[in-house]
């Protein structure tokens, strides 16, 4: 509860407070915020599961915050900016759905 | 996530099973996902059951397990998910769900997701926003840019020279409107001179009245005609005689009965002469002129000088039938 409370109040504090990302990070926090979104799903699906453990759960928040980031980054130096995060962003996709097919196997049992 | 799924089943058993030992949870746990619909707390194979000095064997089977539940869960995740909720009655995904949602508890998982959670809620919120109100441009990437921009340039470049030409056109324009409205000008200016000149328009300027009158019925035509030229030799620009207008092709008939262009003209004849008073009265008074003249013929000639002459009597234009212009 509290941590769906976090997600709510994250949401309101961005629209209200309007913080101005540098323009370093810019072309970065979209695929952060999927890479992250990947997280939450894979983090929900364990909580499913029963096997959640929150330190897991903030480790792989990060490191896919992190390397997400920085296989845009590499891109953008290699000049394949545009292709890479499309794939990192299809990756990710792919793997939130599953986490989604697993979630709804448990709470619909369907 | 799929770094946790291999550890992940293994430690789902251990923690769904409080109630067996310990040591038997690893088998419990791999004979029920290898076998599928074995309940739980069967063994699968009953020479490892309750040993005490299986461990490592235990471990083995376990990761061996692990491998076969991500493979499974990978191929079809059913296959390998089914068993479990036959297994654990109670405790589904859906109840620690609804545990994990109400009532509230602050506990140090919760309060860390929430942090991470708040994270992500912000870093969305910021996209969103920053996408929808930033306009197209925003999350452009730097070579679609600078496309954009090489674009734009060579459009206004392109517009730039569109637009010098179009100048171009209109200072062209303006210049042969300003020529033609020039030429508009003096030609109607021309056309007045003419006019007067031909006796189409009316006149009016300095010049002099003058008044013969003829009692004794003596003035002839040739009078008249020698008074007129003697004007014109003084510069008269318009005369006009008893409202008949005198230009360059009018002709005086008749003896006493003067008839000017084939209209009779009675005296007193008056004539309205356009021109110099200063050099148009002394020529009709030189001794020997057309006053002496008039006035031994017992004509009264009275000359009065006038600031404002109006000419105007006119004359039809007639187009000439044979003489037509050389030029």
């Amino acid at each position: 509860m509290i941590a769906v409370l976090g997600l709510i109040v994250g949401v309101v504090a961005g629209l209200v407070v309007r913080p101005v990302v540098p323009t370093v990070m810019e072309p970065y926090l979209p695929i952060a915020v999927v890479a992250a979104l990947d997280a939450v799903f894979g983090g929900l699906r364990a909580m499913l599961d029963g096997i959640f453990n929150d330190k897991v759960f903030v480790v792989s928040f990060l490191s896919n915050v992190v390397v997400a980031a920085l296989i845009v980054f590499l891109g953008d130096k290699l000049g394949v900016g545009a292709q890479l995060s499309t794939g990192v962003v299809v990756v990710l996709g792919i793997r939130i759905f599953s986490n989604a097919a697993a979630i709804r196997r448990h709470v619909f049992r369907a | 996530m799929s770094d946790e799924n291999p550890r992940g089943v293994g430690g789902d058993k251990r923690q769904a099973l409080p109630a067996e030992e310990p040591a038997r949870d690893a088998h419990a746990a791999a004979s029920a996902d290898r076998g599928g619909a074995e309940p739980a707390g069967s063994p699968g194979r009953p020479g490892s059951h309750g040993a005490p000095g299986h461990d490592e064997h235990a471990g083995r089977d376990e990761r061996a397990a692990g491998e076969a539940v991500t493979r499974g869960s990978d191929e079809e995740p059913e296959g390998a998910l089914a068993p479990e909720g036959g297994d654990e009655p109670g405790v589904t995904g859906r109840q620690r769900l609804a545990a994990a949602l109400w009532p509230p508890r602050v506990t140090r998982a919760q309060l860390t997701v929430a942090v991470l959670l708040f994270v992500l809620g912000l870093g969305l919120a910021i996209q969103v926003r920053s996408t929808s109100e930033g306009g197209p441009l925003r999350g452009a990437r730097q070579e679609d840019l600078v496309r954009i921009l090489d674009e734009l340039d060579d459009r206004s470049a392109r517009l730039q020279g569109e637009k010098q030409r179009l100048e171009g056109q209109q200072r062209e324009l303006e210049n042969s409107s300003d020529q033609a409205e020039e030429a508009r000008r003096q030609t109607r200016q021309k056309a007045r001179q003419l006019g007067v000149l031909a006796g189409t328009v009316g006149a009016e300027g300095p010049g002099l009245h003058i008044t013969v009158r003829d009692p004794g019925g003596a003035v002839e035509a040739d009078m008249l005609l020698d008074t007129i030229q003697e004007l014109r030799a003084a510069g008269a620009e318009a005369i006009e005689v008893n409202d008949v207008r005198v230009v360059a092709s009018s002709y005086l008939q008749g003896a006493t009965d003067v008839r000017i262009d084939g209209k009779a003209v009675a005296p007193p004849y008056r004539f309205e002469v356009i021109g110099e008073p200063k050099d148009l009265e002394p020529a009709l008074n030189i001794p020997g002129g057309v006053v002496q003249t008039l006035e031994k013929e017992q004509a009264g000639v009275e000359v009065s000088r006038s600031e404002k002459i109006t000419v105007d009597a006119l004359r039809s234009t007639k187009q000439p039938d044979y003489a037509r212009s050389s030029q």
